[in-house]
């Protein structure tokens, strides 16, 4: 139990970071029906940035962290006038904006393998090094903030699609593309803005986990199909999905590690394993969009 | 108000409308008719820019929609009232009318005017404000789907077959209530399957065939025309060449 519970609070917080990451995949698939798997890629920018800005320039953490979201946010912006809304507006197949970003993904890759050395790349925590005990359940300062800040986040989200009228313009944009437009709502703006969002839970994620991991240039794909396993474990439909499915994941890995008599190279499959077998006992997902 | 010059579109390499020219005149109602295929719906896909339109011009009150996206055409005063409705199922009522109402201008005052006058014409949806609009009667729902049209305050309404699958009282009410807007001055263009109902409500009705105007009279002639449904079938399947001029 002790044993348990000792992982509890990182088991956590790797599953806050997956559910950022399916939270990515969420805010754009909802609206556009477009699967984006740069999302890991953004991840994996916005480390580096955290990398430059907070180990190299030494800003302070909440300026830094600030100036990667908003840098994060215009990247996605500009991902989707690059390579979604030129095809978009073309009446392309919903595939070619797929394939365009898939191109993007090696772009992005390439961008900063090109800019920077080979090797693992340190991003400060953003309070130091340090273990917090609540009882039974300890983590380091590291695991809580990535807690508190998911959860602040998803949070938010709630809010945005369940209280407030863009948020409401979002949902009706996911179920009736046309309905929508005849009301007025700007199908670009939605799509430029789901993309803008997408960047931002991708990148926080990015900045979030890259303590633990270091920035690399290959970090990327990982955490894309970590992200994906945890959108499709807990359904497109709703946020509360992206976060539950991120959380299954990441319990399922680390009891996987630790108690499973595998070598814990095979670890890495877990992810894999869980995408196969939700898709094909229960592709919709375990959380039901409202019907 | 509405006028429609030489109005080609298609979906992908497929022509659909061949060149339709029409109007509608301030306060008019005007029956598109016509047989399955024929391209209602899509004209009035592409008069609220929702599918590509590749020539021609829609003038309304002297400015070109065609030119602009869907979302800028409501700001204009043309509303869609789309064939099987579309009405957002998981949300209330209240909430699938506040989206017609994204392009209202005027502030919180103009759009409590919006919510009373929709109110006030289909009370049943003040009744059932709360409840998810999935849950309505197909009725309700269509009433719904008007209402929220009716919320960005249009000039010109829109409506696809509204009568479709309706019970005949639920015809009624809501032709009654329909009867009302035009009283109020509002213009309708309406695409109808059924003769009687398009002759017995609008003024003036267009036969559209094969993506063009074939026949264009007031309703009360048309009605005289005791071979309508004759013709609709005469036309339908004449051979191509008598019809591929253009």
């Amino acid at each position: 139990m002790q044993d348990f519970l000792e992982l509890a609070v990182g088991a956590a917080a790797s599953g806050c970071v997956y559910g950022l990451l399916a939270l990515a995949y969420l805010l754009m698939i909802r609206p556009t029906g477009i699967i984006n798997f740069a999302v890991g890629e953004w991840a994996m920018v916005a480390a580096f940035g955290g990398f430059l800005l907070l180990s190299k320039l030494e800003w302070p953490y909440p300026l830094g962290m600030a100036a990667v979201l908003g840098f994060m946010l215009l990247v996605g912006w500009a991902t989707e006038r690059i390579a979604v809304r030129p095809l978009v507006a073309r009446g392309a197949p919903l595939i070619a904006p797929i394939l365009a970003l898939l191109g993007m993904l090696v772009i992005f890759r390439e961008i900063v393998s090109i800019s920077f050395p080979p090797d693992p790349h340190p991003v400060p925590y953003a309070f130091g090094i340090g273990r917090l005990d609540f009882g039974l359940l300890g983590g380091s300062y590291q695991s809580f903030f990535i807690i508190g800040v998911t959860l602040l986040v998803f949070a938010a989200t709630w809010l945005f699609f369940e209280r407030t009228l863009a948020g409401r313009m979002f949902e009706a944009v996911a179920l009736h593309r046309r309905a929508a437009a005849l009301m007025g709502i700007n199908l670009f703006r939605v799509t430029a803005l789901s993309f803008a969002g997408g960047a931002g839970a991708a990148g926080l994620a990015g900045l979030l986990v890259s303590p633990n991991i270091s920035a690399h240039y290959q970090m990327g794909v990982p955490l894309a199909i970590q992200g994906f396993t945890a959108l499709v474990i807990g359904g497109v439909g709703r946020v509360e999905g992206a976060l539950l499915g991120g959380l299954l994941l990441a319990f399922a890995e680390q009891l996987t590690v630790r108690y499973a008599p595998i070598p814990s190279g095979f670890a890495q499959g877990v992810p894999l394993l869980f995408l196969m077998v939700f898709l094909l006992v229960r592709p919709t997902g375990l959380l039901k969009a409202r019907a | 108000m509405l006028q429609l010059e030489n109005l080609t579109a298609s979906y992908g390499a497929a022509p659909v409308l061949q060149g339709v020219s029409l109007h509608v005149d301030e306060g008019e109602t005007v029956a598109l008719l016509g047989p399955n295929g024929a391209g209602k719906s899509t004209l009035l896909a592409a008069l609220t820019g929702t599918i590509a339109r590749r020539g021609g011009k829609i003038l309304f009150e002297n400015k070109n929609l065609a030119e602009m996206p869907s979302h800028e055409i409501v700001q204009h005063g043309v509303a869609l009232v789309p064939e099987g409705r579309l009405v957002f199922a998981p949300f209330s009522v209240a909430d699938n009318l506040r989206l017609g109402a994204v392009r209202l201008k005027g502030g919180a005052r103009a759009l409590r005017e919006r919510y009373d006058h929709v109110f006030t014409l289909f009370p049943r949806l003040a009744e059932r404000r709360a409840q998810a609009a999935g849950t309505l009667s197909g009725g309700e729902q269509q009433m719904l789907a008007i209402g929220r049209a009716l919320m960005s305050a249009p000039r010109l309404l829109l409506l696809d077959e509204p009568f479709l699958g309706l019970a005949p009282l639920i015809v009624i009410e809501i032709r009654n209530s329909l009867r009302k807007l035009r009283a109020a001055g509002l213009s309708l263009l309406m695409v109808e399957q059924k003769l009687d109902i398009a002759l017995d409500f609008a003024q003036r009705a267009y036969v559209l065939i094969k993506g063009r105007v074939v026949l264009a009279d007031s309703t009360q002639n048309i009605a005289r025309r005791a071979d309508l449904s004759e013709l609709y079938f005469a036309l339908a399947t004449s051979s191509p060449s008598a019809e591929s001029t253009a």
